[in-house]
């Protein structure tokens, strides 16, 4: 074929398949905070949408169960949670939730989930928490997902309609290694990541998240863990400011503890380390290649540290408990008492 | 910036456009050609563009000096050999630093820590530029040729630039010669007919590979049982081996078939890197299937010089073992490579030995039969191999491969598709050649509205079957 003829082949093949794909080329658009390309995304979109040329990649991406869900929709859920509260919980739930010891016996319910750093987290938790005898976990993770992009993954609505009916007395969660990305504020305008109207709005979805979790008897702890800092080479952002957001939101919410990870994969001057000695004094990797996921030495390591929160607010001395030395963190580390806004060298 | 995307795609008509324009005009269009690797190799980090011009500037001082210290004849001297050896110290110097310093450094400190002396590691934490392993690997092979005396005429300083960094091949290869790259340079192609249908089919079936199959082996299966293997059980983790070696082929051969066709859009013919490698019967032909370039090039500036196959067996053996052992050092400095490398050249060994010593015994089973089982060994010991390649230590992949005996666990993630897709992946590699040869030849007679819709539908379908974003194509990091 002659390059002339190639030309316009590729240039109306990229066209109509740009206009097929408007509403997907959009979304990432969205989520990468493109500037003018936004715009540009935005135009096509809204071209497509009139002329209903989307319909065709809209039924594809329906038969196949993706992107279904476009808006986040909190305080319609948060509405009614309240609904179904029931009346005494109001005063109760101003004190910190007292949870009764597990057994064996009665094992207490654990609920572990997040992005997929909680998948090799959670899966050593799930294992972990098993072999003590006196947990029942479930492990719900989904790569790729967090708070910024509820048209992807709708956190707080699968939180609601599928994890808290099953009443798991314990939840620890994890989000924010993919949350620095741009995101549609209430007002459909896109915001800039990190920005602080990007922050505002976070915020705002991390309390009313936070507000799902509290239980109507007060019988129900989250363990809310910051993500772990972010190796050489990867393109994560703001972890440490999306950790002082979650911090503080914990502040005035006893149900939810906060749980520092970053002492626990970073060196003394809490510069990430990807080898890290354990107890038993031995280096071992505690992250995967790519500088971001958890060994499965390091899901162990966050595993034992997070019991060990746990057992300073449950009486966990019915299980087995007491980690090898070979797993657990070094007792010298602890979470610090308060997260800064920003770390020194922080973007 | 990454194939599959929309800069990508903006970049590459920019770029085609002007490169036809250009032809006729030599040094305009190597200038334009230069300058759009640039800015494709840019577009993830400015600073890297310093290193690339670094190695070209060096690599090509060096290539010219060797050349003028041979002989009239080209044949070598003295001077020739001490230079190529700098150049060679200069490039592995570079490729050292970025690559392995750190892993030097911290295997010493791991084992003065073992022997009860403490020392504070001096890690770097360096970031490795993308590609560097090829773009290094592909200016040694230069220097070295014009010091063979093999490549008699060196390039200008903008032919060696638009060799080392020709966007198409510059991030993951295949790793391209002078002599195959240079010639084409100077060879005006006839911009009536561009071989587009096979080029397209090329960038299609590269994105599919790498977007859907790819991807999809990665989430649903290989990623979770690699990151946590103690929570699966043996049918997930034999799933997840196998899955990975079909993801790490998707994504590799994936991204070479988009090269080439790119290339191929541009009037420039890389060679293949890729020959249905999973059908191999030996692990010899698996090395004439799998990354090709990459094999040659070993065996052309590694296995030979030190030896190859002139001296006695075991001196054969030993430089069949080396050159793997040092092929697995290439891919990254853990020492997982080094024990994928060290499986490899130990199974080539294995098999010469076996096959001398059975030269003439009959098995007296069905050539048929044979072969299956020949097929099934070889099948599995790459494999196996892989889960050293792919995991983050070498404790990890015995980890993963002590669960395929264990006696529980969970297979989550295992799916009818998902067995489906791995048998179909490896199925694939059987059907002959003359097949998708047969498909762009058809694809070629219809007409430009039909390939137009062809085209956008295949852009839709992958966009669609795929994820939310792209990973970056595994070899990168090499």
């Amino acid at each position: 074929m002659p390059a002339g003829l190639i030309i316009v082949v590729m240039v109306l093949a990229l066209c109509v398949a740009g206009l097929f794909d408007a509403d997907s080329t959009l979304r990432k658009s969205n989520a990468k905070g493109d500037g003018w390309r936004n715009e540009i995304a935005k135009t096509v979109a809204s071209v497509t949408d009139t002329l209903h040329i989307n319909f065709l990649r809209n039924s594809i991406d329906s038969a196949l169960g993706k992107n279904q869900g476009t808006k986040i929709d909190v305080e319609e859920l948060l509405r009614r949670q309240a609904e179904a509260e029931i009346a005494a919980s109001a005063e109760a739930a101003k004190k910190a939730p007292e949870l009764p010891a597990p057994t064996p016996a009665t094992p207490m319910k654990i609920w572990v989930g997040g992005d997929s750093i909680t998948q090799t987290f959670g899966v050593s938790f799930q294992r972990i928490t098993q072999s003590t005898g006196i947990f029942t976990p479930t492990l719900d993770y989904h790569v790729s997902t967090g708070l910024s992009r509820p048209d992807y993954y709708n956190w707080p609505e699968h939180l609601v309609k599928d994890v808290l009916p099953a009443n798991p007395s314990i939840l620890v969660i994890m989000f924010g290694a993919n949350d620095g990305q741009n995101m549609i504020g209430a007002n459909g305008k896109v915001l800039e990541r990190t920005s602080e109207p990007w922050m505002t709005e976070y915020r705002r979805r991390v309390a009313a998240t936070m507000d799902l979790l509290k239980s109507p008897d007060n019988q129900r702890i989250t363990i809310w863990c910051g993500p772990p800092p972010m190796g050489p080479g990867t393109k994560t952002r703001g972890m440490d400011q999306m950790s002082y957001i979650y911090w503080s939101e914990a502040q005035s919410r006893p149900w939810i503890q906060y749980f520092d990870t970053w002492p626990f994969f970073s060196d003394s001057n809490f510069v990430f380390a990807a080898s890290l000695p354990n107890a038993d004094g031995v280096v071992r990797g505690m992250r995967q290649k790519d500088n971001i996921h958890f060994s499965t030495v390091g899901g162990d390591r966050l595993s034992w540290a997070v019991i060990d929160r746990i057992g300073k607010l449950v009486d966990l001395s019915a299980g087995k408990v007491t980690p090898p030395a070979g797993q657990a963190p070094p007792a010298s580390l602890v979470e610090r008492t308060e997260i800064p806004p920003s770390m020194p060298g922080a973007e | 910036m990454l194939f599959p995307t929309v800069d990508f795609a903006v970049f590459f008509l920019v770029v085609f456009t002007g490169s036809w324009l250009l032809r006729p005009h030599k040094i305009a269009w190597r200038w334009f050609i230069l300058a759009s690797s640039f800015v494709f190799y840019g577009w993830w980090d400015w600073n890297y563009l310093v290193l690339l011009s670094l190695s070209i500037g060096i690599n090509w001082f060096l290539g010219l000096a060797i050349f003028r210290s041979l002989t009239p004849k080209g044949e070598r001297t003295n001077a020739s050999r001490w230079l190529v050896r700098i150049a060679v110290v200069v490039n592995l110097g570079i490729l050292g630093y970025f690559k392995y310093f750190d892993f030097f450094v911290s295997t010493i400190a791991d084992k003065m820590r073992s022997i009860g002396i403490s020392v504070d590691a001096p890690i770097l934490n360096i970031i490795l530029p993308i590609g560097i392993s090829f773009f290094i690997f592909q200016a040694i092979s230069y220097v070295i040729d014009i010091g063979r005396g093999q490549w008699r005429k060196p390039l200008t300083i903008l032919d060696f630039a638009v060799y080392l960094s020709f966007f198409a091949h510059l991030v993951a290869g295949p790793i391209v010669r002078a002599s195959e790259f240079a010639p084409q340079l100077d060879v005006l192609p006839d911009p009536r007919y561009v071989r587009s249908a096979e080029a397209f089919m090329l960038i299609f079936r590269g994105m599919f590979k790498k977007v859907v199959i790819s991807s999809f082996l990665a989430i649903q299966i290989v990623d979770p049982v690699f990151a946590n293997p103690n929570a699966y059980g043996p049918l997930a983790v034999l799933l997840a081996i196998y899955a990975y070696a079909i993801q790490i082929y998707a994504d590799f051969s994936g991204y070479t078939d988009i090269a080439i066709g790119v290339a191929l859009l541009l009037g420039i013919r890389f060679p293949q890197n890729f020959d249905s490698p999973y059908i191999a019967l030996s692990l010899q032909d698996f090395w004439s299937r799998w990354h090709m370039t990459l094999s040659r090039w070993l065996r052309d500036y590694l296995y030979i010089p030190l030896g190859g196959n002139r001296g006695s067996k075991a001196m054969t053996y030993r430089n069949l073992f080396l050159v793997m052992i040092i092929g697995g050092l290439w891919h990254g400095a853990n020492w997982t490579f080094v024990v994928w490398g060290a499986i490899h050249g130990s199974y080539l060994v294995a098999e010469r030995i076996v096959k001398e010593k059975w030269k003439g015994h009959e098995l007296g089973l069905p050539p048929l039969v044979v072969k299956a089982m020949q097929w099934f060994l070889v099948f599995n010991v790459v494999c196996l191999a892989w889960v050293f390649f792919r995991a983050t230590s070498v404790d990890e992949a015995f980890t993963l491969l002590g669960r395929l005996f264990a006696s529980s666990g969970s297979s989550t993630g295992v799916s009818l598709l998902l067995i489906l897709v791995i048998v179909g992946s490896v199925a694939s590699q059987f059907v002959p050649q003359r097949f998708p040869q047969k498909a762009e030849v058809w694809f070629a007679t219809w007409a430009p509205a039909l390939q137009i819709a062809a085209l956008a539908g295949g852009l839709v379908l992958v966009d669609a079957l795929g994820p939310e974003g792209i990973a970056p194509f595994i070899y990168f990091q090499f």
